[in-house]
Protein backbone atom coordinates (compact mmCIF):
# COMPACT_ATOMS: atom_id res chain seq x y z
CA UNK A 1 0.00 0.00 0.00
CA UNK A 2 1.24 3.47 -0.84
CA UNK A 3 0.59 6.54 1.25
CA UNK A 4 1.09 9.75 -0.66
CA UNK A 5 1.71 13.10 1.00
CA UNK A 6 -0.62 15.65 -0.64
CA UNK A 7 0.11 18.45 1.83
CA UNK A 8 2.99 18.17 4.28
CA UNK A 9 1.58 20.71 6.75
CA UNK A 10 4.12 22.87 8.59
CA UNK A 11 6.62 20.28 9.75
CA UNK A 12 6.06 16.55 9.49
CA UNK A 13 8.45 13.78 10.34
CA UNK A 14 8.58 10.01 10.32
CA UNK A 15 9.40 9.03 13.87
CA UNK A 16 9.69 5.91 16.00
CA UNK A 17 11.01 5.15 19.49
CA UNK A 18 14.38 6.66 18.65
CA UNK A 19 17.97 5.58 19.15
CA UNK A 20 18.71 3.79 22.38
CA UNK A 21 22.25 3.16 23.58
CA UNK A 22 23.97 5.35 21.00
CA UNK A 23 24.31 8.62 22.87
CA UNK A 24 27.86 7.62 23.79
CA UNK A 25 28.75 7.99 20.08
CA UNK A 26 27.09 11.40 19.98
CA UNK A 27 23.81 10.35 18.35
CA UNK A 28 20.88 12.09 19.97
CA UNK A 29 18.12 10.04 21.59
CA UNK A 30 15.38 11.28 19.20
CA UNK A 31 11.96 9.61 19.30
CA UNK A 32 8.45 11.02 19.66
CA UNK A 33 8.09 14.40 21.38
CA UNK A 34 4.85 13.13 22.95
CA UNK A 35 5.56 9.45 23.51
CA UNK A 36 2.21 8.86 25.19
CA UNK A 37 0.25 10.02 22.12
CA UNK A 38 2.63 8.03 19.92
CA UNK A 39 2.07 4.82 21.93
CA UNK A 40 -1.70 5.29 21.85
CA UNK A 41 -1.66 5.86 18.09
CA UNK A 42 0.13 2.58 17.45
CA UNK A 43 -2.05 0.70 19.93
CA UNK A 44 -5.26 2.01 18.35
CA UNK A 45 -3.95 1.23 14.84
CA UNK A 46 -3.18 -2.42 15.81
CA UNK A 47 0.56 -1.84 15.49
CA UNK A 48 3.32 -3.14 17.74
CA UNK A 49 4.97 -0.61 20.06
CA UNK A 50 7.78 1.16 18.24
CA UNK A 51 6.21 1.05 14.75
CA UNK A 52 6.95 4.25 12.81
CA UNK A 53 4.34 7.02 12.85
CA UNK A 54 4.04 10.50 11.44
CA UNK A 55 4.51 13.40 13.88
CA UNK A 56 2.92 16.48 12.33
CA UNK A 57 2.77 20.15 13.19
CA UNK A 58 0.09 21.99 11.22
CA UNK A 59 -2.52 20.31 9.05
CA UNK A 60 -1.31 17.42 6.95
CA UNK A 61 -3.07 15.67 4.07
CA UNK A 62 -2.39 12.19 2.72
CA UNK A 63 -4.00 9.75 0.33
CA UNK A 64 -3.99 5.96 0.65
CA UNK A 65 -4.30 3.58 -2.30
CA UNK A 66 -5.69 0.59 -0.37
CA UNK A 67 -8.16 -0.01 2.45
CA UNK A 68 -6.40 0.43 5.76
CA UNK A 69 -6.79 1.18 9.45
CA UNK A 70 -5.38 4.36 10.96
CA UNK A 71 -5.46 6.21 14.28
CA UNK A 72 -4.79 9.86 15.09
CA UNK A 73 -3.77 11.09 18.55
CA UNK A 74 -2.07 14.09 20.16
CA UNK A 75 -3.13 17.28 21.88
CA UNK A 76 -6.60 18.27 20.63
CA UNK A 77 -6.11 16.38 17.37
CA UNK A 78 -8.48 16.78 14.44
CA UNK A 79 -9.15 14.22 11.75
CA UNK A 80 -11.29 14.12 8.66
CA UNK A 81 -11.61 11.57 5.90
CA UNK A 82 -12.68 12.91 2.50
CA UNK A 83 -13.74 16.07 4.31
CA UNK A 84 -15.94 14.27 6.85
CA UNK A 85 -14.89 14.95 10.47
CA UNK A 86 -14.05 11.79 12.43
CA UNK A 87 -13.25 11.36 16.13
CA UNK A 88 -9.56 10.86 16.88
CA UNK A 89 -8.28 8.35 19.47
CA UNK A 90 -9.91 5.34 17.78
CA UNK A 91 -9.18 2.73 15.13
CA UNK A 92 -10.49 4.15 11.90
CA UNK A 93 -11.06 2.22 8.69
CA UNK A 94 -10.12 4.21 5.61
CA UNK A 95 -11.20 3.09 2.11
CA UNK A 96 -8.80 3.00 -0.83
CA UNK A 97 -8.41 6.39 -2.48
CA UNK A 98 -9.65 8.35 0.52
CA UNK A 99 -7.94 11.55 1.60
CA UNK A 100 -6.90 11.77 5.25
CA UNK A 101 -6.58 15.25 6.74
CA UNK A 102 -5.27 15.54 10.29
CA UNK A 103 -3.51 17.95 12.59
CA UNK A 104 -3.54 19.69 15.94
CA UNK A 105 -5.94 22.56 16.55
CA UNK A 106 -3.22 24.53 18.37
CA UNK A 107 -0.45 26.05 16.31
CA UNK A 108 2.71 24.21 17.32
CA UNK A 109 0.97 21.23 18.89
CA UNK A 110 1.81 17.78 17.57
CA UNK A 111 -0.57 15.21 16.12
CA UNK A 112 0.37 11.58 15.47
CA UNK A 113 -0.86 9.42 12.61
CA UNK A 114 -0.39 5.65 12.88
CA UNK A 115 -1.16 3.42 9.92
CA UNK A 116 -1.68 -0.27 10.53
CA UNK A 117 0.98 -2.39 8.86
CA UNK A 118 4.65 -2.85 8.25
CA UNK A 119 6.37 0.42 7.35
CA UNK A 120 8.97 0.15 4.61
CA UNK A 121 11.28 2.90 5.78
CA UNK A 122 15.04 2.53 6.17
CA UNK A 123 16.65 2.32 9.58
CA UNK A 124 19.67 4.48 10.28
CA UNK A 125 21.66 3.76 13.46
CA UNK A 126 18.93 1.39 14.63
CA UNK A 127 15.94 3.67 14.13
CA UNK A 128 13.74 5.22 11.44
CA UNK A 129 13.36 8.42 13.47
CA UNK A 130 14.14 11.58 11.48
CA UNK A 131 16.86 13.85 12.86
CA UNK A 132 17.38 16.63 10.34
CA UNK A 133 20.51 17.95 12.05
CA UNK A 134 22.22 14.56 11.99
CA UNK A 135 20.95 13.67 8.51
CA UNK A 136 19.56 10.42 9.84
CA UNK A 137 16.27 8.55 9.50
CA UNK A 138 13.09 9.51 7.71
CA UNK A 139 11.83 8.45 4.32
CA UNK A 140 15.30 8.29 2.73
CA UNK A 141 17.32 7.46 5.84
CA UNK A 142 19.13 10.78 5.39
CA UNK A 143 17.07 12.92 7.74
CA UNK A 144 14.67 14.46 5.21
CA UNK A 145 11.42 15.93 6.52
CA UNK A 146 8.26 14.84 4.68
CA UNK A 147 7.40 16.95 1.64
CA UNK A 148 4.51 17.15 -0.79
CA UNK A 149 4.55 14.22 -3.19
CA UNK A 150 6.49 11.85 -0.91
CA UNK A 151 5.28 8.27 -1.01
CA UNK A 152 5.54 5.98 2.02
CA UNK A 153 5.14 2.25 1.49
CA UNK A 154 3.37 0.28 4.20
CA UNK A 155 2.72 -3.45 3.80
CA UNK A 156 -0.79 -4.25 4.99
CA UNK A 157 -1.15 -6.36 8.11
CA UNK A 158 -3.08 -9.39 6.88
CA UNK A 159 -3.83 -10.69 10.37
CA UNK A 160 -6.43 -7.97 11.01
CA UNK A 161 -9.84 -9.33 10.07
CA UNK A 162 -13.05 -7.42 9.41
CA UNK A 163 -14.56 -9.06 12.45
CA UNK A 164 -11.85 -7.70 14.76
CA UNK A 165 -13.13 -5.28 17.34
CA UNK A 166 -12.12 -1.70 16.56
CA UNK A 167 -10.38 0.07 19.44
CA UNK A 168 -11.29 3.40 20.94
CA UNK A 169 -10.19 5.45 23.95
CA UNK A 170 -13.17 7.28 25.52
CA UNK A 171 -12.73 11.07 25.50
CA UNK A 172 -12.70 11.44 29.28
CA UNK A 173 -9.79 8.99 29.55
CA UNK A 174 -7.52 10.79 27.07
CA UNK A 175 -4.37 12.29 28.65
CA UNK A 176 -4.84 15.72 30.12
CA UNK A 177 -2.92 18.38 28.25
CA UNK A 178 -2.74 22.01 29.32
CA UNK A 179 -1.07 23.60 32.32
CA UNK A 180 -3.58 24.08 35.09
CA UNK A 181 -1.46 21.57 36.96
CA UNK A 182 2.21 22.41 37.50
CA UNK A 183 4.93 20.48 35.69
CA UNK A 184 6.70 18.14 38.12
CA UNK A 185 10.49 18.44 38.29
CA UNK A 186 12.89 16.05 40.03
CA UNK A 187 15.80 17.99 41.60
CA UNK A 188 19.10 16.69 40.31
CA UNK A 189 22.47 17.38 38.73
CA UNK A 190 23.71 20.80 39.99
CA UNK A 191 20.55 21.47 42.05
CA UNK A 192 22.63 22.10 45.18
CA UNK A 193 24.54 24.90 43.38
CA UNK A 194 21.37 26.96 43.18
CA UNK A 195 20.59 29.16 46.18
CA UNK A 196 17.38 28.64 48.18
CA UNK A 197 16.20 31.94 46.76
CA UNK A 198 16.81 30.77 43.19
CA UNK A 199 14.99 27.50 43.81
CA UNK A 200 12.03 29.29 45.43
CA UNK A 201 11.93 31.78 42.57
CA UNK A 202 11.82 28.97 40.04
CA UNK A 203 9.04 27.18 41.89
CA UNK A 204 6.83 30.18 42.58
CA UNK A 205 7.12 32.04 39.26
CA UNK A 206 5.10 31.49 36.14
CA UNK A 207 7.12 30.90 32.98
CA UNK A 208 6.01 31.61 29.45
CA UNK A 209 6.71 29.22 26.60
CA UNK A 210 8.80 31.25 24.14
CA UNK A 211 8.75 30.85 20.38
CA UNK A 212 12.18 29.18 20.58
CA UNK A 213 10.81 25.68 20.94
CA UNK A 214 11.92 22.78 18.81
CA UNK A 215 12.78 19.12 19.07
CA UNK A 216 16.11 19.99 20.76
CA UNK A 217 14.74 22.12 23.57
CA UNK A 218 12.06 24.49 24.84
CA UNK A 219 13.12 27.93 25.99
CA UNK A 220 11.04 29.65 28.66
CA UNK A 221 10.94 33.32 29.65
CA UNK A 222 10.26 34.58 33.14
CA UNK A 223 12.03 35.29 36.43
CA UNK A 224 15.75 34.79 36.06
CA UNK A 225 17.34 31.88 37.96
CA UNK A 226 21.10 31.53 38.19
CA UNK A 227 23.45 28.97 39.69
CA UNK A 228 26.24 29.90 42.09
CA UNK A 229 28.96 28.26 40.06
CA UNK A 230 31.48 29.50 37.57
CA UNK A 231 32.04 26.80 35.05
CA UNK A 232 31.64 23.08 34.82
CA UNK A 233 32.76 20.33 32.51
CA UNK A 234 30.39 19.13 29.83
CA UNK A 235 28.33 16.15 30.91
CA UNK A 236 25.50 14.00 29.58
CA UNK A 237 22.10 15.68 29.35
CA UNK A 238 19.07 13.57 30.17
CA UNK A 239 15.59 14.00 28.65
CA UNK A 240 13.75 16.87 30.35
CA UNK A 241 16.89 18.35 31.94
CA UNK A 242 16.36 22.00 32.89
CA UNK A 243 19.44 23.93 31.81
CA UNK A 244 20.02 27.43 33.01
CA UNK A 245 22.50 29.38 30.88
CA UNK A 246 24.02 32.70 31.96
CA UNK A 247 20.90 34.74 31.18
CA UNK A 248 18.94 32.76 33.80
CA UNK A 249 16.14 31.75 31.41
CA UNK A 250 15.48 28.01 31.71
CA UNK A 251 15.65 25.63 28.75
CA UNK A 252 14.05 22.19 28.97
CA UNK A 253 16.03 19.73 26.89
CA UNK A 254 13.92 17.59 24.58
CA UNK A 255 14.26 14.48 22.39
CA UNK A 256 16.77 15.80 19.83
CA UNK A 257 19.02 17.52 22.42
CA UNK A 258 22.77 17.32 21.95
CA UNK A 259 24.22 14.53 24.07
CA UNK A 260 26.65 16.64 26.13
CA UNK A 261 26.43 20.14 27.51
CA UNK A 262 28.08 22.41 30.04
CA UNK A 263 25.31 24.55 31.53
CA UNK A 264 24.18 24.02 35.15
CA UNK A 265 20.96 22.04 35.51
CA UNK A 266 18.25 22.19 38.17
CA UNK A 267 17.12 18.62 37.55
CA UNK A 268 14.79 16.94 35.09
CA UNK A 269 11.11 17.24 34.28
CA UNK A 270 9.38 14.08 35.52
CA UNK A 271 8.81 11.48 32.78
CA UNK A 272 5.11 11.71 33.74
CA UNK A 273 4.97 15.32 32.57
CA UNK A 274 7.48 15.53 29.72
CA UNK A 275 4.87 14.65 27.08
CA UNK A 276 2.48 17.30 28.34
CA UNK A 277 5.28 19.87 28.28
CA UNK A 278 6.35 18.79 24.77
CA UNK A 279 2.85 19.74 23.60
CA UNK A 280 3.11 23.29 24.98
CA UNK A 281 2.74 26.05 22.39
CA UNK A 282 4.29 29.55 22.39
CA UNK A 283 2.65 31.97 24.82
CA UNK A 284 1.34 29.31 27.21
CA UNK A 285 2.06 29.80 30.93
CA UNK A 286 3.68 27.01 32.89
CA UNK A 287 4.43 26.50 36.59
CA UNK A 288 7.03 24.08 37.88
CA UNK A 289 6.96 22.16 41.15
CA UNK A 290 9.71 20.04 42.71
CA UNK A 291 9.07 16.44 43.67
CA UNK A 292 11.68 13.93 44.77
CA UNK A 293 12.62 10.95 42.63
CA UNK A 294 10.75 8.45 44.83
CA UNK A 295 7.46 10.30 44.39
CA UNK A 296 8.14 10.68 40.68
CA UNK A 297 8.65 6.94 40.39
CA UNK A 298 5.42 6.19 42.25
CA UNK A 299 3.54 8.53 39.92
CA UNK A 300 5.16 6.83 36.95
CA UNK A 301 4.22 3.34 38.13
CA UNK A 302 0.62 4.46 38.70
CA UNK A 303 0.51 6.12 35.29
CA UNK A 304 1.89 3.12 33.42
CA UNK A 305 -0.35 0.65 35.23
CA UNK A 306 -3.36 2.85 34.46
CA UNK A 307 -2.43 2.83 30.78
CA UNK A 308 -1.96 -0.94 30.77
CA UNK A 309 -5.33 -1.41 32.46
CA UNK A 310 -7.04 0.90 29.95
CA UNK A 311 -5.50 -0.95 27.04
CA UNK A 312 -6.59 -4.25 28.56
CA UNK A 313 -10.17 -3.00 28.83
CA UNK A 314 -10.18 -1.73 25.25
CA UNK A 315 -8.88 -5.00 23.77
CA UNK B 1 24.31 7.68 47.96
CA UNK B 2 27.72 6.87 49.43
CA UNK B 3 30.61 7.07 47.00
CA UNK B 4 32.96 4.10 46.51
CA UNK B 5 36.11 3.28 44.56
CA UNK B 6 37.23 6.12 42.31
CA UNK B 7 33.87 7.82 42.60
CA UNK B 8 33.66 11.32 44.02
CA UNK B 9 29.89 11.79 44.04
CA UNK B 10 26.74 10.04 42.92
CA UNK B 11 23.77 12.30 42.31
CA UNK B 12 20.21 11.95 41.15
CA UNK B 13 19.93 13.32 37.61
CA UNK B 14 16.22 12.73 37.14
CA UNK B 15 13.49 10.27 38.13
CA UNK B 16 15.07 7.57 35.96
CA UNK B 17 18.74 8.56 35.91
CA UNK B 18 21.76 8.94 38.15
CA UNK B 19 25.04 10.63 37.35
CA UNK B 20 28.37 9.45 38.72
CA UNK B 21 31.33 11.83 39.08
CA UNK B 22 34.81 10.33 39.21
CA UNK B 23 37.82 11.31 41.22
CA UNK B 24 41.51 11.40 40.43
CA UNK B 25 44.70 13.40 40.91
CA UNK B 26 43.96 15.04 37.58
CA UNK B 27 41.34 15.02 34.84
CA UNK B 28 43.13 12.23 33.00
CA UNK B 29 42.78 9.87 35.97
CA UNK B 30 39.14 10.74 36.56
CA UNK B 31 38.47 10.19 32.86
CA UNK B 32 40.18 6.80 33.00
CA UNK B 33 38.17 5.78 36.08
CA UNK B 34 34.99 6.77 34.27
CA UNK B 35 35.81 4.61 31.28
CA UNK B 36 36.88 1.68 33.38
CA UNK B 37 33.44 1.75 34.97
CA UNK B 38 31.79 1.94 31.56
CA UNK B 39 33.92 -0.94 30.26
CA UNK B 40 32.99 -3.01 33.33
CA UNK B 41 29.27 -2.36 32.76
CA UNK B 42 29.58 -3.27 29.09
CA UNK B 43 31.51 -6.43 29.90
CA UNK B 44 28.92 -7.46 32.48
CA UNK B 45 26.03 -7.01 30.08
CA UNK B 46 27.89 -8.82 27.33
CA UNK B 47 28.67 -11.82 29.55
CA UNK B 48 25.07 -12.03 30.75
CA UNK B 49 23.82 -11.89 27.19
CA UNK B 50 26.35 -14.51 26.17
CA UNK B 51 25.54 -16.87 29.05
CA UNK B 52 21.81 -16.51 28.60
CA UNK B 53 22.17 -17.31 24.91
CA UNK B 54 24.41 -20.35 25.42
CA UNK B 55 22.46 -21.81 28.33
CA UNK B 56 19.02 -20.76 27.16
CA UNK B 57 18.34 -19.39 30.62
CA UNK B 58 15.96 -16.68 31.66
CA UNK B 59 17.67 -14.42 34.16
CA UNK B 60 15.82 -12.32 36.63
CA UNK B 61 15.66 -8.73 35.47
CA UNK B 62 17.68 -7.10 38.22
CA UNK B 63 20.72 -9.34 38.04
CA UNK B 64 20.54 -9.40 34.24
CA UNK B 65 20.78 -5.61 34.09
CA UNK B 66 17.70 -5.56 31.84
CA UNK B 67 16.77 -2.24 33.42
CA UNK B 68 19.79 -0.45 31.97
CA UNK B 69 18.83 1.90 29.16
CA UNK B 70 21.79 4.10 28.45
CA UNK B 71 25.29 4.92 29.74
CA UNK B 72 26.65 8.24 28.54
CA UNK B 73 30.23 9.07 29.57
CA UNK B 74 31.85 12.48 29.45
CA UNK B 75 35.08 13.99 30.84
CA UNK B 76 34.70 12.88 34.46
CA UNK B 77 31.09 11.78 34.66
CA UNK B 78 28.86 8.89 33.63
CA UNK B 79 25.10 9.23 33.25
CA UNK B 80 23.14 6.02 33.78
CA UNK B 81 19.49 5.89 32.78
CA UNK B 82 17.22 3.03 33.74
CA UNK B 83 13.73 1.67 33.28
CA UNK B 84 11.77 2.83 36.34
CA UNK B 85 9.23 0.05 36.04
CA UNK B 86 11.98 -2.52 36.66
CA UNK B 87 14.21 -0.88 39.26
CA UNK B 88 14.69 2.22 41.41
CA UNK B 89 17.91 4.19 41.85
CA UNK B 90 18.88 2.25 44.99
CA UNK B 91 18.80 -0.94 42.97
CA UNK B 92 21.00 0.65 40.32
CA UNK B 93 23.38 1.80 43.04
CA UNK B 94 23.58 -1.73 44.52
CA UNK B 95 24.32 -3.24 41.11
CA UNK B 96 27.10 -0.74 40.41
CA UNK B 97 28.65 -1.19 43.83
CA UNK B 98 28.60 -4.97 43.50
CA UNK B 99 30.21 -4.70 40.09
CA UNK B 100 32.93 -2.44 41.45
CA UNK B 101 33.69 -4.78 44.36
CA UNK B 102 33.92 -7.80 42.06
CA UNK B 103 36.28 -5.98 39.77
CA UNK B 104 38.61 -4.99 42.56
CA UNK B 105 38.81 -8.63 43.58
CA UNK B 106 39.27 -10.09 40.14
CA UNK B 107 40.98 -7.50 37.93
CA UNK B 108 44.63 -6.51 38.01
CA UNK B 109 44.91 -2.88 39.02
CA UNK B 110 46.88 -1.79 35.97
CA UNK B 111 44.22 -2.88 33.51
CA UNK B 112 43.50 0.35 31.68
CA UNK B 113 41.15 -0.08 28.74
CA UNK B 114 41.92 1.98 25.72
CA UNK B 115 45.55 2.63 26.57
CA UNK B 116 46.95 -0.41 24.86
CA UNK B 117 45.70 1.11 21.61
CA UNK B 118 48.16 2.39 19.09
CA UNK B 119 48.19 6.05 18.16
CA UNK B 120 45.64 7.01 15.49
CA UNK B 121 47.06 9.49 12.99
CA UNK B 122 44.82 12.13 11.46
CA UNK B 123 46.28 13.83 8.36
CA UNK B 124 45.54 17.55 8.20
CA UNK B 125 45.90 20.05 5.39
CA UNK B 126 46.67 23.06 7.58
CA UNK B 127 45.50 26.41 6.26
CA UNK B 128 42.93 25.04 3.81
CA UNK B 129 41.28 28.23 2.46
CA UNK B 130 37.70 27.46 3.55
CA UNK B 131 38.72 26.25 7.01
CA UNK B 132 41.45 28.47 8.30
CA UNK B 133 41.58 30.85 11.22
CA UNK B 134 45.36 30.46 11.34
CA UNK B 135 45.88 34.22 11.16
CA UNK B 136 43.34 34.77 13.95
CA UNK B 137 44.99 32.09 16.08
CA UNK B 138 48.35 33.60 15.31
CA UNK B 139 47.16 36.95 16.66
CA UNK B 140 45.53 35.41 19.74
CA UNK B 141 48.57 33.31 20.64
CA UNK B 142 51.40 35.48 19.27
CA UNK B 143 52.76 32.40 17.52
CA UNK B 144 53.74 32.17 13.86
CA UNK B 145 51.66 29.89 11.63
CA UNK B 146 54.55 27.43 11.44
CA UNK B 147 54.79 27.37 15.24
CA UNK B 148 51.05 26.74 15.53
CA UNK B 149 51.23 23.74 13.18
CA UNK B 150 54.37 22.51 14.90
CA UNK B 151 52.71 22.69 18.33
CA UNK B 152 49.42 21.16 17.19
CA UNK B 153 51.19 18.17 15.59
CA UNK B 154 53.72 17.73 18.40
CA UNK B 155 51.33 16.34 20.99
CA UNK B 156 49.51 13.04 21.35
CA UNK B 157 45.93 13.76 22.42
CA UNK B 158 43.55 11.64 24.40
CA UNK B 159 39.87 11.26 23.47
CA UNK B 160 38.14 12.48 26.64
CA UNK B 161 34.57 12.36 25.41
CA UNK B 162 32.49 11.76 22.31
CA UNK B 163 29.32 13.75 21.99
CA UNK B 164 27.55 16.96 21.15
CA UNK B 165 27.01 15.60 17.64
CA UNK B 166 27.63 12.14 16.14
CA UNK B 167 31.34 11.32 16.09
CA UNK B 168 32.45 14.63 17.61
CA UNK B 169 35.46 13.69 19.79
CA UNK B 170 36.80 16.08 22.40
CA UNK B 171 40.60 15.74 22.33
CA UNK B 172 42.96 17.21 24.85
CA UNK B 173 44.94 18.85 26.10
CA UNK B 174 46.56 21.09 23.52
CA UNK B 175 49.80 22.84 24.56
CA UNK B 176 49.22 25.79 26.89
CA UNK B 177 50.79 28.16 24.34
CA UNK B 178 48.10 27.22 21.77
CA UNK B 179 45.23 27.86 24.15
CA UNK B 180 42.80 30.30 22.55
CA UNK B 181 39.24 31.45 23.15
CA UNK B 182 36.31 30.58 20.92
CA UNK B 183 35.36 32.92 18.09
CA UNK B 184 33.34 35.96 19.15
CA UNK B 185 30.66 35.11 16.61
CA UNK B 186 30.23 31.42 15.82
CA UNK B 187 30.36 30.43 12.15
CA UNK B 188 27.02 29.40 10.65
CA UNK B 189 28.79 26.76 8.61
CA UNK B 190 31.90 24.84 9.47
CA UNK B 191 32.85 22.39 6.70
CA UNK B 192 32.98 18.65 7.28
CA UNK B 193 36.46 17.56 8.34
CA UNK B 194 37.48 20.93 9.77
CA UNK B 195 40.16 20.59 12.46
CA UNK B 196 39.63 23.09 15.23
CA UNK B 197 40.84 24.29 18.63
CA UNK B 198 39.14 26.05 21.55
CA UNK B 199 40.50 26.57 25.07
CA UNK B 200 42.71 23.52 25.75
CA UNK B 201 40.71 21.27 23.41
CA UNK B 202 40.94 20.20 19.81
CA UNK B 203 38.46 18.34 17.59
CA UNK B 204 37.44 17.45 14.06
CA UNK B 205 33.95 18.46 12.86
CA UNK B 206 32.43 15.12 11.68
CA UNK B 207 29.87 16.83 9.44
CA UNK B 208 29.00 20.31 8.26
CA UNK B 209 27.55 22.24 11.18
CA UNK B 210 27.59 25.59 12.93
CA UNK B 211 30.52 26.08 15.29
CA UNK B 212 32.53 28.59 17.27
CA UNK B 213 35.94 26.93 17.41
CA UNK B 214 39.06 28.27 15.67
CA UNK B 215 39.74 26.32 12.49
CA UNK B 216 43.24 25.18 11.57
CA UNK B 217 42.65 23.11 8.46
CA UNK B 218 40.87 20.16 6.87
CA UNK B 219 41.17 16.40 7.10
CA UNK B 220 39.85 13.67 4.81
CA UNK B 221 39.72 11.35 7.86
CA UNK B 222 36.09 10.26 8.39
CA UNK B 223 34.96 10.62 12.00
CA UNK B 224 32.03 8.28 11.43
CA UNK B 225 32.25 4.73 10.16
CA UNK B 226 29.28 3.97 7.96
CA UNK B 227 27.79 0.62 7.14
CA UNK B 228 24.51 -0.06 5.39
CA UNK B 229 22.26 0.52 8.37
CA UNK B 230 24.59 1.82 11.00
CA UNK B 231 27.19 4.43 11.72
CA UNK B 232 29.53 4.62 14.63
CA UNK B 233 32.09 6.99 15.96
CA UNK B 234 35.55 6.17 14.64
CA UNK B 235 37.25 7.53 17.73
CA UNK B 236 36.36 6.01 21.08
CA UNK B 237 37.03 7.43 24.47
CA UNK B 238 40.53 6.55 25.63
CA UNK B 239 41.95 6.43 22.10
CA UNK B 240 45.16 8.36 21.48
CA UNK B 241 45.32 10.65 18.47
CA UNK B 242 48.08 12.58 16.69
CA UNK B 243 47.67 15.09 13.90
CA UNK B 244 50.05 14.95 10.93
CA UNK B 245 50.55 17.80 8.47
CA UNK B 246 49.89 16.92 4.81
CA UNK B 247 49.84 18.91 1.57
CA UNK B 248 46.77 20.05 -0.32
CA UNK B 249 47.45 17.37 -2.92
CA UNK B 250 47.66 14.59 -0.32
CA UNK B 251 44.40 15.80 1.22
CA UNK B 252 42.64 15.82 -2.13
CA UNK B 253 43.88 12.40 -3.17
CA UNK B 254 42.77 10.98 0.18
CA UNK B 255 39.29 12.41 -0.46
CA UNK B 256 39.27 10.80 -3.92
CA UNK B 257 40.17 7.38 -2.57
CA UNK B 258 36.99 7.46 -0.49
CA UNK B 259 34.80 8.44 -3.45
Amino acid sequence: MKIQVLNKGLFSLIIDNGRVGRQRDGFCESGPMDSSAYDWANFLAFNLDGTPCIEAIGEMQLQVDEDCIIAVTGREPELSIDGRPISPYQSQKVPAGAIITFGCALLGGKAYLAICGNWQVPKAVGSACTVVREQLGGIDGKGSVLKDGDCIEVFANTRIKDSDKMRSLPTHLIDDYGFLEAIRVVPGYQFSCFSTVAVRTFETSTYTVSSAIDRMGFRFTGESVTADMENMRSEAIHLGAIQVPGDGQPIVMMRDRQTLGGYPKLGCVSPCDINRLAQAVPGEKVNFIFQNEEEARVDWLLMTSRRRRLQGEIL
Amino acid sequence: MQAFGHIKRILVAGADAIIIYFDGANLDEANTACHQMLAAIDARRESIRHNAASEGLEHNVESAWGWLRECVPSYDSLLITFDMTLIDNHGVYRALKALSTERINTQPADNKPGFGNSVIEIPVWYGAPNASDLSVVSKKTSLSIEEIIELHTSTAYKVYAVGFSPGFAYLGDIPEALKCARLGTPRKRVPKGAVAIADRQTAVYPSESPGGWNLLGLTAFDMLLHTEQDSESRLKVGDVVKFVSVTEQEYKSALKVKL
